[in-house]
């Protein structure tokens, strides 16, 4: 029998829940069990309460997770009637989460240097991961991309955690380089002196895409975190594939980080 | 300690309790094994697999509705071969704990499903029972189903039936049900399964495009229920074979108006995603209900409608 999800149900409590940009919220939940085991990459799918007709959870992924305090970090956009109910939620209202869910980063042995590359609400798996390198001591640059100043986060967060480079850009132009992030991540991959072995991003489609195309010009190896619309979370459904050259994989069991080299763009 | 005997017979099978899952939303089963204890349950069915592996559909597959979902994986699955290689052990040990193993069939045609069929019967001693989905797109037929037809669903069960001697039930598309129920029971159906998920469409009006990388989509979840019980009570009333009762069951309740309006079987949907023991809960649901009904076998409230 293949491996089952490691996900498992959890009561969480809401610590606080505030909005950190424009129509992103910064909320942080406790949940101590999981808190102990989640791996940067990883996601955890939230029952949302307050709509009945509503009966799916909702996958969000995670910026970090203290093991001591029992806490979990997550930064969402509101997008829809699901993350609306989420905003609602306040400190001491309780629900459930399923998790963790997927696999995530595998940072290569040996890795000497990294390029992380977040677009939009793509930042919270891609910051995870800069503070495990940080505390493992791989030097890092990171780039970061939003369609407007006031909606791009984490360019101090990212600092804390250890960055070299911190590069922004923003679709127009009011923060940063005035276009897509993809254009600073390349001149750093086409510099000679910064020799990046692992590339990591997490973003628009597009813009993975790009990156992974990048990467592998400049012979780095590139992992990429991959959304799909999931129904449970834990491989019984088959509505989150993703294609790859070895055919439909889960996005919720063989990602959501893939080699992206491996999926077809 | 409950006082109901919640066994029911079922198409031939001996089940130690009404609740079955849909397929489709269960996996194989072993998905669920870390939440719940799936021998608990009297049935499970597994995703419609077909001779050969399908890719299914490109993204997106799913989209939220209100009290529902709909779905467009397209039968993605992994073939009869590689569904006994990842899950057939796993499957044969719960059978052996006296939980009935329900393999569904896909094909795009009658050739197709006696292809699969055939494979299910040669590696699958383990299987309960089979299951033919009649549901999916039919290729020569211009995309409609096989089962959307009498004749068509006739077709596919005469050429089915003499390869197995397990029971063999049909997945019944939510269209002309009477009509069709009566001809898979003359050719030797065993069971049927009502009903599959309800054709529907959900467009994003800013895009003005498809909420799915299709037009249409399967329609599931509580917001059919209703329609679902009407449809085996119907059933019911028009064979003599029994029923396993489908669509948006989240209650005991849920599942007990199917038992009322006929079903010998009930089988949670979608349920299952949010709630990955929610069978093992309706289950219990259902016992406390029939205990509640003061009868001493489940089997007595099968039917027990009263207009
Ligand atoms: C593994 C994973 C990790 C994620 N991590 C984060 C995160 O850290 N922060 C964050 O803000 N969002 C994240 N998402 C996306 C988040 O799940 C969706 O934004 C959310 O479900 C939208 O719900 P809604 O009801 O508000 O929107 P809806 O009304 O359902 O939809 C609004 C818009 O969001 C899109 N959308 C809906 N669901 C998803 C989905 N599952 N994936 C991508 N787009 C979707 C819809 O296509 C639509 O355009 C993640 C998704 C996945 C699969
Ligand atoms: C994601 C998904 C996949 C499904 N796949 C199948 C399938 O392979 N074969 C089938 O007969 N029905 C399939 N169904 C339909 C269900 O088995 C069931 O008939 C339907 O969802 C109604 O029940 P529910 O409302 O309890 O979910 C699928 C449903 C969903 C949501
Ligand atoms: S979300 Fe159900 S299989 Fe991945």
């Amino acid at each position: 029998m293949p491996t089952p999800s490691p996900a498992r149900i959890h009561d969480f409590t809401v610590v606080t829940n505030e909005p950190i940009a424009q129509d992103i919220y910064a909320l942080r939940i406790a949940a101590p069990e999981l808190a102990r085991r989640l791996e940067p990459g990883q996601f955890l799918n939230l029952a949302v309460p307050g709509n009945a007709m509503s009966l799916l959870r909702i996958p969000l992924s995670f910026a970090a997770a203290d093991p001591d305090e029992g806490t979990i970090d997550i930064w969402y956009a509101v997008v829809g009637e699901g993350t609306e109910r989420l905003a609602q939620m306040q400190p001491g209202a309780t629900s459930t989460v399923l998790g963790p869910g997927g696999h995530g980063w595998t940072v290569p042995e040996g890795c000497t240097r990294a390029l992380l590359v977040a677009g939009g609400i793509g930042v919270p798996p891609v910051l995870c991961l800069a503070r495990q390198l940080g505390a493992a001591g791989i030097p890092f640059d990171v780039c970061i991309g939003a369609a407007t100043a006031s909606a791009l986060v984490g360019a101090d967060a990212f600092k804390d955690a250890g960055a070299g480079a911190v590069l922004l850009a923003t679709d127009d132009g009011s923060l940063g380089h005035y276009g897509f992030c993809t254009v600073p991540a390349e001149q750093l991959l086409r510099d000679a002196d910064r020799h990046y072995d692992y590339v990591a991003t997490c973003g628009p489609e597009p813009m993975m895409a790009k990156i992974a195309a990048l990467a592998e010009e400049a012979a780095a190896s590139c992992e990429a975190s991959v959304e799909r619309m999931m129904s449970c979370g834990f491989g019984a459904c088959a509505t989150c594939a993703v294609e790859t050259v070895h055919g439909m994989k889960g996005a919720c069991m063989c990602g959501p980080v893939f080699d992206a080299q491996e999926v077809v763009w | 300690m409950s006082t109901v005997d919640m066994a029911v017979d079922f198409a031939g099978m001996k089940l130690k309790n009404p609740i079955n899952t849909a397929s489709g939303t269960f996996g194989f089963g072993w998905q669920f094994q870390n939440f719940f204890d799936v021998s608990r349950l009297g049935a499970i069915t597994t995703k419609g697999s077909a001779a050969e592996p399908w890719p299914g559909n490109p993204k997106p597959r799913m989209t939220e509705v209100r009290g529902g979902m709909m779905n467009s994986v397209g039968l993605q699955n992994p073939g009869v071969r590689g569904m006994v290689e990842e899950s057939g052990e796993y499957l044969a040990d719960l059978a052996s704990k006296g939980t009935a193993v329900i393999c569904q069939v896909a094909g795009h045609s009658t050739e197709e499903y006696v292809a699969a069929l055939e494979l299910f019967e040669e590696l699958c001693p383990w299987a309960s029972a089979f299951e033919l989905n009649v549901s999916c797109p039919n290729i020569a037929a211009g995309g409609a189903a096989c089962g959307s037809t009498p004749e068509g669903a006739a077709e596919v069960m005469r050429a089915c039936r003499p390869i197995t001697k397990r029971p063999l039930l049909v997945k019944m598309a939510p269209v002309r049900l009477p009509e069709i129920a009566r001809a898979l029971e003359a050719e030797g159906a065993d069971g049927l399964t009502v009903i599959n998920s309800i054709p529907g469409m959900a467009i994003d009006v800013h895009t003005r495009r498809s909420k799915l990388s299709k037009p249409t989509g399967g329609l599931s979840g509580p917001l059919l229920h209703p329609i679902a019980v009407r449809m085996v009570w119907e059933v019911c009333q028009a064979v003599d074979i029994p029923v396993c009762g489908v669509g948006g069951v989240m209650t005991g309740e849920d599942a007990a108006e199917f038992i009322l309006a006929g079903a010998s079987v009930v089988s949670v949907g979608m349920a299952s995603f949010a709630e990955p023991d929610a069978a093992s809960r309706i289950l219990d649901e259902l016992e406390a209900w029939a205990a509640s009904q003061g009868v001493s076998h489940i089997s007595e409230l099968i039917g027990a409608f009263e207009c």
